[in-house]
């Protein structure tokens, strides 16, 4: 993954979203329909709720070449299937079964809670994300 | 078209509640965020009814000739007993308020319908019965306004065909008010109140973890601006029941004795046609909204392995564990009651061994997706 030179225009985040939090009708063009519009290298997969993600998602997402995941819901407190989001949000801290794999980078994985009223914010959070990704990438560098 | 225009409502509805939340969440965080209690709210006020309603009955006396005095001797003698009024009455109201803004909520966020049907139909039963507990408690007091009240009420249950006759009786027998009107109240009030735990119990059906209780800054939020409105605005009786005036005016409590005004301005008949097919509507509301297809989750027994978790992550008990019996090394298996499942995909977040899968959101196929969007995604496509 971080063989080739990473900077922030070619790294690549999935998002598996909840499909009731940010309201991804309309933003997504492109590809399959999963491109996010105004956000470059960005991919959208959406889920009934976030509850649905399974670590192994997660870890497909990595395999297939993401180098950082968004797992997203709707705010915590308001899931419309009363827990999903929080029991998403467990199994992204690895205090719920079945747990994540230890091969996962953990600090290239995110948690993002939000409605379908903040799509900007959203956005702007995974324009953040892909920084933070090209950090992260760098210090593993430099650790191997 | 009714559904057309009903699911817009919802959807426009269910921004603008988000928006509030949001900015709710920005100020108290989402831990203190009263819009996520908005179901423990009204249960936090019923426990204060049932408490300053027990510590009421001590004092209480349920005859026509001590019934005033004593709320009387309670509202003046008693220590803080015009609180303890004050705390039943404007906790009545809040809770009637606030079950109103739960229904809302629920209703704006369509969270009301399919699997959740049974707390809809029990919300609109518990809510009823909250409009018998509140009118009885008026009845209870014996001021002017109960006189009215009681008259009223016959004359209202009397003005249905069939059962009316027989059920104006239930408050006055042989024409006469008697103490017989103010132990058929008390008992309304109380046993009804009483009753709410149960009809409570059947809301609560099917939802794995409901959420009854409000946090201590929430609960302590809430108690605070009873006692204030208590203090600033002490509940009082009008002047005692006579029988030899007529009474033509009263103090009407809106949560709970809209009705009298209604009665009064359209007649007995009327009302009843106006309430009964609101009664109709509101009951059958959601049967209005047509549902999607519905395909619930399936357990693959070849690869269940028994492990109850997602049993205990389906938040609205349709997944139970069974003895199974075919061979297979494992002891339990996962079965999906098919009418409960809501589709949200829990069980299979929670499933580590691909052995439950949602019809309509396979997981091999959003694993697909996830694959091809990243290769496929490499090289940057115009829209």
């Amino acid at each position: 993954m971080s063989e080739t030179e990473k900077n922030i225009d070619n790294v690549k985040v999935m998002v598996i979203a909840c499909a009731r939090s940010v309201n991804l009708e309309g933003e997504l063009s492109g590809l399959h329909g999963r491109n996010l519009s105004g956000v470059d290298n960005a991919y959208v997969v959406q889920v009934p709720c976030s509850g649905m993600i399974q670590p192994r998602m997660i870890e497909s997402a990595f395999n297939s070449g993401a180098d950082g995941v968004i797992a997203m819901g709707c705010q915590i407190g308001d899931c419309h299937f009363r827990e999903g989001n929080k029991f998403c949000r467990e199994r992204l801290l690895g205090v719920r079964p079945p747990m994540i794999k230890k091969t996962v980078p953990k600090n290239r994985l995110k948690g993002l809670w939000m409605s379908e009223v903040q799509v900007n914010d959203f956005k702007n959070r995974v324009e953040n994300f892909k920084k933070e990704v090209v950090e992260e990438l760098k210090l593993e560098v430099k650790k191997a | 078209m009714i559904s057309v225009v009903l699911t817009k409502i919802v959807r426009e509805g269910q921004k603008v509640l988000l928006r509030i939340e949001d900015i709710l969440n920005k100020i108290l965080g989402s831990e203190q965020n009263v819009l996520y209690y908005h179901g423990a709210i009204p249960n936090f006020f019923m426990w204060m009814l049932f408490l300053s309603g027990l510590l009421l009955f001590a004092y209480y006396t349920c005859t026509l000739e001590a019934a005033y005095q004593s709320v009387e001797y309670i509202t003046q003698k008693i220590p803080f007993g015009d609180m303890i009024r004050g705390i039943h009455r404007y906790a009545a109201d809040a809770m009637m308020l606030a079950v109103w803004l739960h229904a809302l909520r629920v209703y704006l966020t369509d969270r009301y319908r399919e699997y959740r049907i049974i707390a809809w139909y029990s919300g609109v039963a518990l809510t009823v019965m909250m409009l018998i507990i509140g009118i009885s408690g008026y009845i209870l007091v014996w001021d002017e306004r109960s006189y009215i009240i009681v008259k009223m009420m016959s004359e209202f249950l009397g003005a249905l065909p069939f059962v009316g006759e027989t059920l104006s009786h239930a408050f006055i027998n042989d024409n006469v008010i008697s103490n017989y009107t103010m132990s058929m109240s008390f008992f309304l009030h109380a046993g009804i109140s009483l009753s709410l735990l149960v009809m409570l119990w059947i809301h609560y059906m099917r939802i794995s973890r409901p959420l009854v209780n409000v946090t201590w800054a929430i609960g302590c939020l809430l108690a605070g601006i009873v006692l204030v409105v208590s203090a600033l605005f002490p509940a009082t009786s009008g002047p005692e029941a006579n029988f030899t005036v007529e009474p033509t005016y009263f103090d009407i409590d809106w949560f709970y004795l809209w009705i009298f005004p209604v009665m009064k301005a359209v007649g007995y008949p009327l009302t009843w046609l106006i309430v009964l097919p609101a009664l109709v509507v509101v009951t059958i509301l959601p049967s209005l909204i047509k549902s999607k297809d519905h395909e619930a989750a399936n357990v693959n027994a070849n690869k269940c392995v028994g492990c109850k978790l997602c049993s205990v992550d389906c938040p609205y008990e349709a997944i139970y564990m069974a003895p199974r019996n075919d061979g297979s090394k494992f002891k339990e298996i996962a079965i999906v009651i098919d009418e409960r499942c809501a589709e949200c995909g829990l069980c299979v977040g929670a499933c580590n061994f691909d052995a439950i899968e949602l019809p309509f959101n396979l997981s091999p196929v959003v694993m697909d997706d996830i694959r091809m969007a990243l290769e496929e995604g490499a090289e940057p496509v115009a829209a």
